[in-house]
């Protein structure tokens, strides 16, 4: 199962347990496991939403850095 | 007055200017109506006056120039009037349509005065210009290539091209920064010129720095508001048009005017029209994803606890089921036991009855056979009995018979009886002597008869042959 998911595949894979449940294909024995990992994809999904990882701080020095090649060039 | 030397009619370059002046004044007395492109404005802020350059382009080529004076006070009346019908000013490389009047200057030569410049001429050709871009757009196949990109699920990392003191940049980060949800966007400022011949270059510029960095960006979007509808034909070039219909991650627009839709938007991924319709409709895009995941987990919940509530319930049946069917069963099992055990009494009591009856006969039977038996015992006892007592009386008579034939012999033994006849016995030293062998000469013997003794003293012996 992957760990590390991206918002996109652990949106997608919510969307496919959700509907799993919905037709009833999970068994009790999976019920457990299955919403322990929904559960887990919610989060990821969640903290999406509202944070970010980006710094701007670090694009200005790829640039700096791309500039100089660039220049080289 | 022309000099002569030599008979040679000398002219100065005064009186040869003002010849010419004379010549075109009065050749071209009236003012009239000329079609060129303004390549220059040339615009000189301090006086107000303008010498804008006219060309005329053939295939590309320059086939016709002139210069032009524009004074102040024309140029004012023409750029408002411009301003109102094309909301462009006055700028390089537009097609005019100028009411004009030539003039020749001594000092500076020909040039076109111009009077008027018709606004809705250069307006048909910035539409046609437009129409140019769209048509050129969609002949290369440019006009939906970026619609056509896929946008991120979660657009949340925006590379803005825009300025940081316009209106529309400040309105777009209030809708995304200050949204109720806390939804949390990633922005980058690219700042550009917005509006104007040279906001063309500007944005592409900044364009390729976008670029350079394009892995750190979802979208990028073009801001810009609280300008007026100004200088927006930058927005119709197909350069620009071409860059962003080719850029790789998806453009959204938010220029925010009200009149005709520029090329830029109309091949943007997404044309907002205004910087907040664009702010919300990212805020949307969140909330497209986020309402699913809040419904999924309430799906989720709900449904995970319905089915453990029905496996419950099932359970729960199950369990009942199985207690009335074990009941049952065992109720069942008790009763045939109970009956097997009736049935085990009744048929032991009658089975011992009819053993206990035929032990009876048995005992009966037993009973009379030993009676039978004891009595035809006692007769064979009582018969045995009878001749016992007359074998014992024949045997007791044989036997004193034989003990009486055995009394005569043995009183015949008696030493006494044997001495009454006459033998006698001699002893020597109380022993009875039986050879010779036993007695030497001079021996002392004692010689037994019936009535006494005789102590006598061996003199000779002999031995009988």
């Amino acid at each position: 199962m992957n760990e590390k998911p991206t918002y996109t595949e652990a949106f997608e894979e919510l969307q496919k347990i959700v509907s799993e449940i919905e037709e009833g294909q999970i068994t009790v024995d999976e019920l457990s496991a299955k919403v322990k990992r929904a559960a887990f994809l919610i989060k990821i999904c969640k903290n999406k939403l509202s944070s970010t990882e980006e710094d701007v701080n670090k694009i200005l020095k790829e640039l700096e850095s791309k500039e100089e090649i660039d220049r080289n060039n | 007055m022309p000099e002569k030397v030599n008979n040679k009619t000398i002219f100065s370059l005064l009186e040869v200017t003002l010849s010419i002046q004379k010549t075109l004044s009065a050749r071209y007395a009236r003012s009239f109506w000329v079609k060129a492109e303004m390549n220059k404005l040339n615009l000189y802020p301090q006086s107000g006056h303008c010498y804008p350059e006219l060309i005329e382009k053939k295939e590309g080529t320059l086939i016709a120039q002139v210069k032009a004076i524009l004074w102040k006070d024309d140029y004012i009346n023409i750029n408002n009037n411009f301003l109102k019908i094309l909301k462009e000013p006055l700028k390089n490389g537009i097609n005019i349509l100028l009411y004009a009047k030539i003039i020749f200057d001594p000092v500076h030569g020909l040039s076109l005065r111009i009077l008027d410049i018709d606004p809705s001429y250069s307006l048909g050709e910035l539409e046609r210009e437009k129409q140019e871009t769209i048509l050129k757009m969609k002949k290369e196949g440019l006009f939906d290539k970026n619609k056509g990109l896929g946008i991120s699920l979660l657009p949340k990392r925006i590379a803005i091209i825009s300025t940081d003191t316009s209106k529309g940049y400040s309105d777009f980060l209030e809708v995304i920064d200050g949204n109720s949800w806390g939804y949390k966007f990633f922005h980058m400022l690219f700042p550009t010129l917005l509006q104007g011949e040279r906001a063309v270059e500007s944005i592409i510029n900044q364009l390729h720095t976008i670029l350079k960095v394009i892995g750190h960006f979802d979208v990028v979007a073009i801001i810009r508001g609280g300008g007026g509808d100004v200088g927006l034909t930058c927005y119709n070039n197909f350069q620009l048009s071409k860059e962003i219909a080719l850029f790789p991650i998806p453009v959204l627009t938010g220029i925010g005017h009200s009149t005709n839709e520029t090329v830029v938007e109309m091949i943007a991924y997404k044309n907002a029209i205004t910087p907040t319709g664009l702010g919300d409709y990212l805020i949307q895009k969140f909330h497209d994803f986020s309402v699913p995941v809040t419904k999924a987990e309430e799906t989720i919940i709900v449904k995970s606890m319905n089915r453990i509530k029905n496996e419950k319930l099932r359970f729960f049946n199950s369990v009942r089921y199985f207690r009335s069917v074990t009941g049952n069963l065992l109720l069942k099992c008790n009763n045939e036991i109970l009956n097997k055990l009736r049935l085990l009494f009744q048929q032991s009591g009658s089975l011992l009855q009819k053993e206990k009856q035929e032990y009876t006969l048995i005992l009966n039977g037993l009973k009379k056979e030993t009676l039978s038996l004891c009595m035809s015992g006692k007769l064979l006892i009582k018969q045995m009995a009878l001749s016992m007592k007359k074998d014992v009386i024949l045997f007791f008579r044989d036997e004193n018979k034989l003990i009486a034939g055995l009394e005569k012999n043995i009183t015949l033994m008696n030493p006494e009886n044997v001495l009454k006849r006459g033998y006698s016995i001699t002893l020597l030293d109380g022993r009875a002597i039986k050879s010779v062998s036993q007695v030497s000469e001079g021996d002392l013997l004692n010689t037994v008869i019936t009535d006494g003794n005789i102590i006598s003293t061996a003199k000779t012996i002999h031995k009988s042959d």
